[in-house]
C-alpha cells in the first residue's frame, strides 16, 4: 500500500521541491536533524526491504564527507589538535558533519522522489509547461529499450556472418562493435524519419490537440497543496526572521529554545511529516478494512 | 541572405547568453547571496542556465523530424551509458553529444547532451547532480556545434583535442559541484584537492571520449550529414 503517491503529480512535485529546497537551505542543526530523520522514515516506509541495503551505502559516505571538511578548513576557536601546523577544530568537524547530514538528507529525499514521481507523472507535469521538450523526452525514453532490443538482434545477425564481438583480438572486437553501432544508427535514423512522417500525417502540430492523462485534481489535492503552502510559508518566514540561521564559524552560535523558535521547529517537523502521516494512516485503514472482511 | 543573417544573429545571442549572462548571474548569486547557500544557489543557477536554449527550442515549434532526430541521438547515448555501466567513467555520452553538435549544430548538440542527462537519470535516479550533468553535457555539445560550423572538426587532430578538452571540462565542472556539496563553500584549495583525486576519472573521460570519437565520428557523421541534406532538417 502506497498512498502518498496517489495524490496529484502537481502536489507531489511541489512537495518534494519545497522540502528538498528547504533541506539545502536551512543549515540549523535542529532543522538538519529533522529533515534527515523524516527523510529516512519516509524512505523506509516507501522502500521497506530495499532501504537497509541503501543505508549501508550511505554510512561510509557520511564519514568521508565529515572527514574532508576539518582537513581543508582550519577556522574555528575550539582547537583539538594540530596537524602540520594546521588546526583541526571542533567547529570544522561539526560543520563537516552538518554538511554531510544535509547532503545525505537531500539524497534520501531524492530517493523517495524517484520512487513516488514516476516518469509518467513527471512528463505529465512537464508537458503542460513545455510540450515539445516533454514529447522529446518521452520519445527518447521509449527509444532506449527499443535500441537495446535492436542491438541484440543486430548482434545475432552479425554473428552468423562471422562478425562476433565476443571473440578475436581486441581490434577485431572493436571493429565489430563499431559496425553494430553503425548499423543501429542507420536503422534508427531511417525509423525516426518514418515515425516523424507518420506523426505529421496524424496531425502533429495542429491546434486543438488533446492529451490523455489519468490524473484528476481532486479536492484532497487542493487541501494538501494549501497545507503545504501554509507550512512552507511559515518556515520561510521563520528563515527571514533568522530562526534557521546557525553559525559554525568563528564559533557556534547559541541554540535557541524560546517559544517562537520551538514553534518554528515544530511547523517544519509537521511539514516534513505530511507524507509519513498519510502513509501510516492509510496503512492502518487498510489493515482495519482487511480485518473486518 | 536575410535568413542567414537571422541565423547568425541567433547564434550570437545564444553565445552571449551562455558566455556572458550566465557568468554574471553566477557572480551576482555569489556576491549578493553571500550566506553560504552555495549548494542551493548552484543547483538553481545551473538549472536556469539551461532554460534559454530550451525556450528557444520550444518557441521554434520544431518539426517532428527534428524532434525525432534529437531523440534518437539522445537515446543512443543513454543506451550507450547503460551498456557501459560496469566501467566507471567510460561512457559514450559526451562523444555522441559532440558528434551531434558537429554535424547538426550547436542547438541540437546542447539538446542531445541535456536530454541524455535527464533521461539517463530517469533510469539511474535523479538527484541534485542532474542539473550539473545537463549543463556540462549540454555545454560540450554546444561548443562542438560552434566549432563544427567552422569546419575545423573534420580533422582528426581537432577531434582528439576536443575529446580531451571535453573530458577535462566535464570533470572540472562536476568537481565544482563536488566541492560545493562537500564543503558548502567554494574554495580553491578544496577544488585543487578534488581535481587531484578525480584525476583518474578525468583521464578515463578524456580517453573514452577520444576512443569513441575516433571510432564513431565518421560513420555517424556521414549518416547525419546525409539525412540532413536529404530531408532538409536542422539546417
Amino acid at each position: 500500500m502506497k498512498s502518498f503517491e496517489m495524490y496529484h503529480p502537481l502536489v507531489l512535485f511541489y512537495y518534494f521541491m519545497t522540502v528538498i529546497g528547504m533541506a539545502m537551505f536551512f543549515m540549523h542543526p535542529i532543522y538538519l536533524v529533522l529533515t534527515f530523520m523524516e527523510a529516512v522514515l519516509l524512505n523506509f516506509l516507501l522502500l521497506r526491504h530495499g532501504f537497509w541495503k541503501k543505508l549501508m551505502m550511505y554510512i561510509p559516505l557520511f564519514f568521508i564527507m565529515a572527514i574532508i571538511n576539518p582537513l581543508i578548513s582550519h577556522n574555528g576557536e575550539l582547537v583539538i589538535l594540530y596537524v602540520n601546523d594546521n588546526a583541526v577544530t571542533m567547529e570544522a568537524i561539526c560543520y563537516g558533519m552538518a554538511m554531510a547530514l544535509m547532503i545525505l538528507a537531500v539524497i534520501i529525499w531524492f530517493n523517495s522522489y524517484n520512487g513516488v514521481m514516476t516518469s509518467d507523472k513527471f512528463l505529465y507535469l512537464f508537458g503542460k509547461l513545455s510540450p515539445v521538450l516533454a514529447l522529446t523526452i518521452s520519445i527518447t525514453m521509449r527509444l532506449v529499450p527499443r535500441f537495446k532490443h535492436q542491438i541484440h538482434i543486430i548482434t545475432q545477425a552479425q554473428k552468423t556472418i562471422g562478425m562476433d564481438y565476443t571473440s578475436g583480438s581486441v581490434w577485431e572486437r572493436i571493429k565489430c562493435v563499431t559496425r553494430i553501432l553503425s548499423i543501429l544508427i542507420t536503422w534508427a535514423l531511417e525509423n525516426a524519419i518514418e515515425t516523424a512522417d507518420s506523426m505529421k500525417a496524424r496531425g502533429y502540430g495542429l491546434p486543438e490537440r488533446s492529451t490523455f492523462s489519468l490524473f484528476v485534481f481532486e479536492k484532497r489535492d487542493g487541501w494538501l497543496l494549501g497545507v503545504i503552502t501554509l507550512l512552507a510559508g511559515i518556515s520561510v518566514a521563520g528563515s527571514f526572521l533568522g530562526y534557521t540561521t546557525f553559525y559554525f564559524y568563528p564559533t557556534f552560535s547559541e541554540m535557541e529554545w524560546s517559544l517562537t523558535s520551538v514553534g518554528f521547529y515544530s511547523v517544519y517537523a509537521v511539514l516534513l511529516a505530511i507524507p509519513i502521516v498519510i502513509e501510516i494512516k492509510e496503512n492502518i485503514k487498510w489493515r482495519y478494512l482487511r480485518s473486518t472482511i | 541572405m536575410q535568413k542567414s543573417d537571422n541565423k547568425r544573429l541567433r547564434l550570437i545571442i545564444s553565445t552571449l547568453v551562455i558566455f556572458v549572462i550566465i557568468p554574471i548571474v553566477l557572480y551576482a548569486g555569489v556576491v549578493y547571496l553571500n550566506d553560504r547557500k552555495y549548494y542551493f544557489i548552484s543547483v538553481v543557477i545551473v538549472l536556469l542556465a539551461c532554460v534559454p536554449l530550451f525556450i528557444k527550442f520550444e518557441r521554434r515549434k520544431p518539426q517532428p523530424r527534428e524532434i525525432l532526430i534529437i531523440a534518437v541521438m539522445a537515446a543512443i547515448s543513454v543506451a550507450g551509458r547503460m551498456i557501459f555501466v560496469v566501467v566507471p567513467g567510460f561512457k559514450p555520452v559526451a562523444a555522441i553529444t559532440i558528434i551531434t553538435g558537429i554535424y547538426l549544430g550547436a542547438e541540437a548538440g546542447f539538446l542531445t547532451g541535456a536530454l541524455s542527462a535527464i533521461v539517463s537519470n530517469i533510469f539511474f535516479g535523479q538527484g541534485p547532480w542532474t542539473p550539473f550533468q545537463m549543463f556540462m553535457w549540454g555545454m560540450i555539445g554546444f561548443l562542438a556545434g560552434v566549432l563544427g560550423k567552422t569546419g575545423v572538426m573534420e580533422k582528426k587532430v581537432a577531434l582528439i583535442l576536443f575529446g580531451v578538452f571535453a573530458g577535462g571540462l566535464f570533470s572540472f565542472g562536476m568537481d565544482v559541484w563536488g566541492v560545493i556539496s562537500f564543503s558548502g563553500i567554494f574554495s580553491w584549495e578544496a577544488y585543487v584537492a578534488a581535481l587531484g583525486t578525480a584525476l583518474p576519472f578525468t583521464i578515463i573521460y578524456a580517453v573514452s571520449n577520444v576512443i569513441f570519437l575516433l571510432l564513431l565520428a565518421k560513420p555517424i557523421g556521414e549518416k547525419l550529414k546525409r539525412i540532413k541534406i536529404k530531408y532538409n532538417i536542422l539546417q
